[in-house]
């Protein structure tokens, strides 16, 4: 049962839509329940063949020496595939959109890099021949030292997992070794705080575990055409990764998606697709290639394991002045979308909170497992999980009931995120109100009184004057004698001064684009490589919104203060609301609220 | 290549074909065989059925109960002189395997399987093979190991029928519910004389490579009431012996940290 609270922020709504809040029948739900929803695997083709492949055993090993013979000559048998069939052997997902280099062979050349990297393939009349002939392979490898652990693979004595990045961490901006974040001064806050409080979070990889395991069938069509009936998720990135591991034209690519049998995210990386097509050009056959329940768990990417560390400022009465992270995102074997999944946990950072100092380094590193992908939120909901199981740590260590420590500390209209952002359209405060009032979670009055509206602004809208840092270039987590995983520092431990620079950003206007003269600073994360520019120091910090929000105080030297102060207590400071009403805190285009 | 699948009138003619091919496997009702030969399986590529119907009948013999290796899940829980299995078998799967797994099945499913060979174990159960051979299925259970040449045909399995429904105990434990897989399964024979436990059977699946009996558990309360003294010793030396195993349902820590409190609840429940 749904209850709309239309009451909280009445005045910005328009009350017109027409599906928000109504039942509605979603549209493949008649195709699903009377069984008509085509899937790729109901198309049926006369002469179809089954290709499987050969793949790793081990962990990490040099390929010695491929033999295929015996394959060749087994019955059904009409192409065995390896390395030097495949046009462009190397490619990275992100690579159509300019993000990272190219990491990944279709099959393993010279070496494999996990338990179940693709060697072989085979295709044949049958599955079970397919499989008989894949039996038949003979691999030499030499087995090499492999690595598991995301910290342990920055090491300098570390394997190295992927030639594409030797240092086994994705290349940041083309200059460090990890994805910064830097607000504030989070060493002088700590020194200042009334308590600290440290955890380290981890999860393991999932898998999607789809009901419709990847896969597609490949058959030629007139007009020099493949047609490829696919259950992929990202149609257009794999009609693009093909023509370019295939080195054919687009133009000769029909790609049939529809229904996708349970994807989560588990269908965007291009697997089954080359392979099948390649196959089908080959031999001019159909193709199909469907991985089975084994491949589905073993091979296709997961959600990557994540660590976190996370160290917590706190004041007695329960502000949160300074976070400090580190995060190792575990992106398997190849790139993949771990290298986006870092830049995006990073804009999250320090989650639904203001937090006048915050510092971050996230790690996207390569380890000798199953390469990691896209599933529900990747990038977010590791670190959500850590920095609220963080919060529950921190009401503990300053006796505050954990519903009013996060009221006490949600972001608000007007206040100013770690990436320099505007805090807009807040409803966390709301939403906890109502989800205590609704669970009958007892809370103050006072934080019943609490609003998103009011509080915000004012100094919690001030970019701080911030400590900036060299650490972590690319390259330098491996160099000799580093025995921190990582950057070659922890942060925690005081920065070397040398290295330490401060800074202090011009913030660029509330909800006008950032003047072309003053590029997006280096740290901040964004989308897509900014170039390595530094943001042109200011000493003047500068309150977005300032004119809209007569009631706040500037808080004019603080560019001359070690650490800014904390946010004042809510119940303390005057309201001031930097946002004008305007009827539109609901973005009518996505039907959510605007950023 | 392709599967063959061969059907014989007899479990000798069955045994003999077995034992000539190494590369055949008996098919029961296949839940294990053929999801298998799904997988691709490369170890076998025939498989032989037994169309005789001695081999789905279960009766009677004085204070036995006689199984046929080919009985289904589904068909033992429509039989009245099954009842006391009844709660063993319906933990089997979901209704489409019960529907097909058999008796003789379960006797060789691989941990962390085996639900219904525990509660055959707690019941004293004899298995009787091709050649008309019996074992006792403790002995069978220790000596099974799929890599070691070619297995006995099995044709029934004979067990204990407790005297009274309030003799015989059932617990399977899983995360998912109802057709999780066992964490482990706990079966326990508690015949009673004069309010003392006598000839005491406990056997636990999923916490050793078969299904095993506790043997310490069954001496803490042979000869004695079962009462919480009692219980609380069998519970103190529910581990002994075992070295449970890490899997994808739970690790060997995990299962020996609850093993003892499950084997309490289970003869808690037998008390009251
Ligand atoms: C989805 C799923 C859920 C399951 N859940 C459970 C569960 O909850 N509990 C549980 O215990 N098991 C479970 N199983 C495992 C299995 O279904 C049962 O153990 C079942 O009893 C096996 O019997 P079967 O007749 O299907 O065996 P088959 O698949 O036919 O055979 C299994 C093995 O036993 C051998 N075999 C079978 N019968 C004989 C015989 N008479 N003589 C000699 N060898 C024989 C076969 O050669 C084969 O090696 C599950 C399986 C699946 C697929």
């Amino acid at each position: 049962m749904i209850e709309f609270r239309k009451d909280l922020f009445a005045d910005e709504r328009d009350d017109n839509l027409n599906e928000v809040g109504q039942p509605t029948r979603r549209q493949d739900i008649l195709g699903h329940v009377t069984g008509r929803s085509p899937f790729f695997d109901d198309h049926q083709f006369d002469g179809l063949t089954h290709l499987k492949c050969v793949r790793s055993p081990h962990h990490r090993a040099r390929i010695r020496h491929v033999d295929t013979s015996a394959a060749e000559r087994m019955p059904g048998v009409h192409r065995v595939l390896t390395e030097r069939d495949i046009p462009v052997n190397r490619n990275t997902l992100l690579a159509l959109i300019n993000f990272g280099k190219d990491d990944e062979p279709v099959l393993a050349s010279g070496q494999v890099n996990y338990v179940g990297d693709p060697v072989v393939a085979v295709i044949a009349d049958t599955e079970r021949q397919a499989r008989d002939a894949c039996a038949a392979v003979r691999v030499d490898y030499e087995v090499l030292p492999h690595v598991l652990d995301p910290e342990e693979a920055l090491l300098p004595d570390a394997p190295v997992v992927n030639e594409t990045y030797p240092n086994n961490s994705f290349d940041y901006h083309e200059k460090y070794d990890h994805q910064k974040l830097r607000f504030g001064d989070v060493q002088s806050a700590f020194a200042t705080a009334d308590k600290i409080v440290e955890a380290r979070y981890q999860m393991s990889p999932i898998e999607h575990a789809p009901t419709e395991t990847n896969g597609c069938i490949a058959v030629a069509e007139t007009n020099d055409r493949i047609a490829c009936y696919t259950s992929t998720q990202a149609l257009f990135f794999s009609l693009g990764t093909v023509a370019k591991v295939l080195d054919i034209s687009t133009a000769r690519l029909h790609f049939v998606g529809g229904t996708v049998g349970g994807g989560f995210g588990g269908k965007v990386d291009t697997v089954v697709e080359p392979l099948a097509i390649l196959g089908c050009l080959l031999t001019g056959r159909p193709v199909r290639f469907v991985y089975d329940r084994q491949e589905e768990m073993q091979v296709s990417s997961p959600r990557g394991a994540e660590r976190w560390y996370i160290k917590d400022g706190v004041m007695n009465d329960g502000r949160i002045v300074a976070r400090e992270f580190r995060g190792y995102f575990d992106g398997g074997a190849y790139t993949r979308l771990s290298s986006y999944a870092v830049i995006k946990g990073t804009a999250h950072l320090p989650g639904p909170y203001t937090i006048p100092n915050v510092s971050s380094n996230v790690y996207g590193v390569y380890t000798n497992r199953t390469p990691a992908s896209a599933m529900r939120g990747f990038g977010i909901t590791g670190v959500d999980f850590a920095i609220e199981c963080q919060m529950d740590r921190v009401a503990e260590a300053v006796g505050m009931d954990p519903v009013e420590l996060r009221l006490l500390n949600a972001y608000r209209d007007g206040d100013m995120k770690a990436h320099r952002r505007e805090a807009k359209n807040c409803a966390l405060i709301e939403c906890m109100q109502v989800a205590a009032e609704k669970s009958g979670w007892a809370i103050s009055d006072e934080f019943k009184k609490l609003s998103s509206l009011s509080g915000g602004g004012g100094e919690r809208a001030i970019i701080p004057h911030t400590v900036t840092d060299e650490h972590g270039k690319i390259g330098s987590s491996r160099a000799p004698g580093n025995t921190i995983p990582g950057s070659g520092y922890q942060p925690a431990a005081a920065p070397s001064l040398a290295a330490a620079a401060s800074t202090t950003y011009t913030a660029a206007p509330a909800a006008s684009p950032m003047p072309a003269s003053a590029p997006a600073p280096t740290h901040a994360p964004v989308s897509s490589q900014p170039p390595a520019t530094q943001a042109p120091p200011s000493r003047t910090p500068v309150r977005p919104g300032a004119s809209s929000a007569p009631g706040g105080t500037v808080n004019a030297d603080s560019a001359t203060r070690p650490a800014t102060p904390p946010p004042s207590a809510p119940a303390s400071r005057p309201a001031t609301s930097a946002r004008p009403r305007n009827n539109n805190r609901f973005s009518s285009l996505f039907g959510t609220r605007r950023r | 290549m392709s599967i063959n699948s061969l059907v014989c009138s007899s479990a000798t003619e069955a045994a003999r074909l077995l034992g000539s091919n190494p590369r055949a496997r008996y098919f029961g009702g296949g839940t294990l065989v053929m999801r298998a030969i799904n997988e691709g399986d490369q170890s076998f590529d025939t498989i032989i059925r037994i169309n005789d119907p001695e081999l789905t009948q279960m009766q009677i013999a004085g204070n036995r109960l006689v199984i046929g290796a080919g009985v289904t899940m589904s068909a033992l829980l429509r039989h009245r002189d099954a009842g006391f299995l009844h709660a063993a078998a319906r933990s089997v799967g979901g209704p489409a395997i019960r529907h097909m797994a058999t008796v003789g099945g379960n006797l060789f499913a691989q941990s962390p399987y085996g639900d219904f060979a525990t509660a055959l174990l707690a019941l004293d159960a004899e298995v009787i093979v091709a050649d008309g051979s019996r074992m006792a299925l403790v002995d069978f259970l220790a000596r099974r190991n799929p890599s070691s040449g070619p297995t006995p045909v099995v044709t029934q399995v004979s067990v204990n029928r407790p005297a009274s429904a309030g003799d015989f105990w059932f617990l399977k434990v899983s995360r998912v519910k109802p057709k999780g897989i066992s964490v482990m399964s706990f079966a326990a024979h508690l015949p009673r004389a004069a309010n003392q436990l006598q000839q005491v059977r406990v056997a636990v699946g999923a916490m050793a490579p078969t299904p095993v009996r506790m043997l310490s558990v069954e001496q803490a309360l042979e000869g004695h009431a079962l009462d919480a003294a009692s219980i609380e010793a069998a519970a103190r030396v529910a581990l002994e012996g075992l070295t449970p195993p890490t899997d994808a349902i739970a690790t060997s820590w995990y299962r020996s940290e609850v093993a003892p409190v499950h084997l309490k609840r289970l003869l808690t429940g037998a008390m009251r």
